[in-house]
């Protein structure tokens, strides 16, 4: 299942607690990013298989929400803005963990250097085998009828699973009118007809 | 639930920066609920003019919504209960 930054984030507090700390630091929120990446404790950023092991994580227990409380640092609060600005820079959606990953690209010290000692990192490299993984995380096959049948909305972000595209790809669609959406009355969510969505969809034939 | 807005005067700030501050107040509000303390991020209103914004929160009491604010470490001047209105309602 494709993790989102939240989920990232919200790891990344429950670690700080586990951990008895105050706040939560930059290396929290890299190793969140690198475990909602992961699988059986490996996180594959390009050519790079990142062991989590190596870094405390017991990728083989599931843990209880700790007790305590923790509040994002400065630092963290640096790094999601730099993460929301590449976003932007990007394609212009909400950041997601390869952005993330990319604000440390630049960073020598703490859990990046660390892994950049261990597996040979260099900056150029990490970004590179950031773009790799965008290619690599899972898509929805496209497949209409996937979404549950007899649903008759769906959000943009539902829309964009359901066709197996990407969501900025989905709002292009509304904003040139290509795909025609509504508002729930005295709410700012958008919803858009299954019909419509279905009637982008034609028939493949080999020129 | 009561609802109390958040002031806060953001001098400076980007959009890309608020999306940062949403992404955080997000997820100390599920941490928060998940705690069994809960508090809910509604909606929030940017005023470009003044950079200053009026967040909406769900919460049974002021301390709470404090408390998700100060783990967001989202700069704000003052908490107050508010009194929802829709024309609905009138």
């Amino acid at each position: 299942m494709a993790r989102s930054l939240e989920d990232a984030a919200q790891w990344a507090i429950q670690h700080a607690k586990r951990q008895g700390k105050p706040e939560v630091t930059g290396d929290d929120l890299l190793l969140g990013c690198l475990v909602a990446i992961s699988r059986f404790g490996v996180a594959r950023v390009g050519a790079f298989d990142i062991d989590l092991a190596e870094f405390g994580v017991d990728w083989r227990q599931r843990i209880a929400t700790p007790a305590g409380s923790v509040a994002y640092s400065n630092e963290v609060v640096r790094l999601l803005d730099e993460a929301a600005a590449i976003a932007q820079v990007d394609g212009g959606g909400k950041p997601e963990i390869v952005h993330m990953l990319a604000c440390y690209s630049a960073e020598q010290a703490g859990l990046m250097g660390e892994i950049r000692k261990r597996y040979g990192v260099e900056s150029a490299g990490w970004r590179a085998a950031l773009s790799s993984l965008r290619q690599a995380e899972p898509t929805v096959q496209v497949s209409p009828g996937r979404i549950e049948s007899g649903r008759p909305f769906f959000s943009p972000e539902e829309a964009a699973e359901y066709l197996g595209i990407h969501i900025q790809t989905i709002r292009g669609y509304l904003r040139s009118g290509k795909l025609k959406a509504f508002r729930i009355a005295g709410e700012r969510a958008i919803r858009i007809r299954r019909e419509d969505i279905d009637h982008l969809l034609e028939p493949f034939r080999e020129d | 639930m009561p609802v109390f807005v958040v002031e806060r005067e953001l001098p400076g700030i980007t959009p890309e920066m608020l999306t940062s501050a949403g992404l955080r107040a997000k997820t100390c509000c599920a941490e928060l609920t998940a705690e069994g303390e809960e508090v809910r991020w509604i909606r929030s209103f940017f005023l470009p003019e003044t950079a200053r914004t009026h967040c909406y929160f769900e919460a049974a009491e002021a301390g709470l919504v404090e408390r998700a604010n100060v783990r967001a470490n989202i700069p704000f001047v003052r908490i107050s209960q508010a009194v929802e209105m829709t024309p609905e309602g009138i």
